[in-house]
């Protein structure tokens, strides 16, 4: 697969505060890709950079071919935005603000009536296609939003905390769209999120903390990577299980009358759970989850 | 440009409130006006033949100038919106260009100027003719159109100067609020320039919206003022003009209108180059 957007050493300061402190990574065409991070980590300050919103200090990047700083309006051309916030027009209807956003990308008018009507068809808008932005809910106006990054059909879609603030059936729903997108129409997905269980459903993912990239990988290499499995056992006989732990000489935490045992691999559970035999009066082994992952890098929880 | 100029004026219209917003400084010096202002000025001129006549001519003239600048300070309001919504994201990240943007916010205030001022010049008409007045002759009609369309011109460039410099909506609001306040005083409306102190006669002459004030108002009193000034001497008439602000004097030299019209293109082509620069030097 190719790299559609390559990143090195991009750079950005506010006065004494270092956003961004140099970051390097690339994104595959047609993966989704998630960028990972507290909020204050400098996530948006890079997607503002990739989106020529903001001029970098130092650093380089290609998106779809086009270099930054260089050739902006190639690169506005092929991405498509949904920003955090709202940014539609609440006094205008869905159609009038598709209107107007989509006479941005110099199309033709029955080229721009067909890109609207598509946009809002992909992202389910038909229903409130007239009623004033403003008056919508939420998840509505979040669909909204989505159509209008895609009236010009952008090879990369950049989403900053797009489900932040929406409830979990419309968040269900706004995956739903985004993992069509790419899996029907080959879209590029580019997302920012503090939420672990969304980053998890990525191909790809970037943690980053404090303006610097602490670590990428699939969902699955970083969990081998920095997450453990874990063995939990409660035992008939406590001091029995203790000795034979002792012997075997691993770790283990005892919370409220139950053994947790750190794995390497999941495998490892075996030879342990055999040792006991019949000592086994409960049992459970838990992989290694995103939050693991997030909490061995950062030393800390995610702060939202 | 024409895409988000006519996405402005939609908003602006849409904006019910924000419409009778911008009227607001034109029904607080119409209500001072007619509540006790215009008794004041009225007993000045005692024994004067359809003094009504000339004295509504006159205010209407000057609320029409202060409306140049009221109606295009709310059309502006959008920007700012734009700018404190972050909405302008939206735009500067799509391949259109800054200067389509910023010609877009100027075009559609300058229609809004326009339309405002002149459903503005209809009311005052029919007001003045309520009141016993004439309806003004089509040749001064068509003049005072073109007179509005220069005066919201002038209007705009500086309003426009002073919202870039904004950064928040309250900043706007309390902005709004200080011109609005200010702009009866600084075109002389509430009370005649020639009851001034010398300094302050001074500020509203350099003013240049009190210059779009004299154009508009040498035009409206013309025919008043004929009726007024009949019988009297020359004298009398040309020291009316001076008292209420139709034309101005600085030294010996009496401003006519086209000084004032230069003073107007003069502001205009300064504030809009003001503009630009500061926008230019932003961009950086």
């Amino acid at each position: 697969m190719s790299k559609i957007i390559e990143v090195s050493g991009l750079q950005k300061s506010f006065g004494e505060l270092r956003a961004v402190q140099g970051v390097d990574f690339y994104v595959e065409e047609g993966s989704l890709f998630a960028f990972l991070g507290p909020n204050g980590a400098g996530k948006s300050t890079t997607i503002d950079m990739l989106t020529t919103q903001l001029k970098p200090d130092a650093g380089e990047a290609t998106i779809s071919g086009y270099k930054l700083g260089r050739e902006d309006d190639g690169i506005r051309s092929s991405i498509g935005i949904v920003f955090q916030d709202s940014l539609l027009d609440p006094l205008l209807t869905v159609k009038e603000n598709l209107f107007v956003r989509g006479s941005f990308y110099n199309l033709s008018r029955s080229e721009l009536k067909a890109a609207v009507a598509r946009a809002a068809a992909t992202a389910d808008v038909g229903d409130f296609l007239n009623r004033p932005y403003g008056k919508l809910s939420g998840g509505q106006r979040r669909r909204a939003d989505i159509a209008r990054a895609l009236i010009h059909t952008p090879k990369v879609l950049f989403l900053d905390e797009p489900t932040t603030g929406l409830d979990p059936q419309t968040r269900k729903n706004v995956w739903t769209t985004i993992r069509q997108l790419q899996k029907e129409q080959g879209m590029t997905i580019f997302l920012t999120t503090h939420y672990m269980e969304e980053a998890a459903q990525a191909d790809y993912i970037i943690i980053m903390d404090h303006g610097k990239v602490l670590a990428g990988g699939t969902p699955y290499e970083l969990k081998e990577r920095y997450a453990t499995d874990l063995l939990k056992l409660m035992p008939h006989n406590a001091e029995e299980l203790q000795a034979y732990l002792q012997s075997k000489a691993l770790d283990y935490m005892i919370v409220s009358g139950v053994y947790h045992i750190p794995l390497k691999q999941t495998a490892h559970a075996l030879p342990i759970v055999e040792g006991c035999g019949a000592n086994i009066a409960g049992i459970e082994i838990v992989s290694g989850t995103m939050d693991d992952v997030f909490l061995n890098l950062t030393g800390t929880e995610v702060r939202s | 440009m024409t895409v988000i100029a006519r996405r402005n004026l939609k908003l602006f219209f849409r904006d019910r409130g924000g419409v009778v917003m911008s009227f607001l400084s034109v029904f607080i010096i119409l209500g001072l006006y007619v509540l006790f202002l215009g008794d004041t000025m009225r007993s000045g001129l005692p024994d004067v033949p359809a003094a009504d006549f000339l004295l509504d001519s006159w205010v209407m003239a000057g609320i029409l100038a202060v409306t140049t600048v009221t109606s295009t300070l709310g059309a502006f309001g959008t920007m700012v919106e734009d700018r404190t919504r972050k909405t302008i994201k939206d735009f500067t990240a799509a391949p259109v260009k800054r200067r389509s943007i910023v010609g877009g916010y100027i075009l559609s205030a300058f229609v809004i100027g326009v339309v405002l001022s002149l459903v503005t010049f209809l009311l005052a008409e029919i007001y003045i003719v309520a009141q016993g007045g004439e309806w003004l002759p089509v040749g001064a009609v068509l003049k005072i159109i073109g007179l509005i369309l220069l005066s919201v011109l002038a209007s705009s460039s500086i309003v426009f100067f002073i919202t870039s410099l904004l950064r928040s909506q309250s900043a706007f609001t309390t902005t709004s609020t200080i011109i609005g306040t200010l702009i009866g005083f600084l075109t002389g409306i509430y009370i005649p320039i020639g009851s001034l102190p010398e300094a302050v006669q001074l500020i509203i002459k350099i003013f240049p919206v009190s210059h779009a004030g004299s154009l508009i108002r040498t035009v409206m009193v013309e025919r008043p003022m004929e009726l007024s000034f009949a019988g009297a001497p020359a004298e009398s008439a040309q020291a009316f003009k001076l008292d209420m602000g139709v034309v101005y004097q600085f030294g010996d030299t009496t401003t006519t209108m086209g000084s004032s019209i230069l003073v107007l293109v003069g502001t205009a082509a300064l504030f809009y180059l003001l503009s630009i620069a500061l926008m230019a030097r932003k961009n950086k």
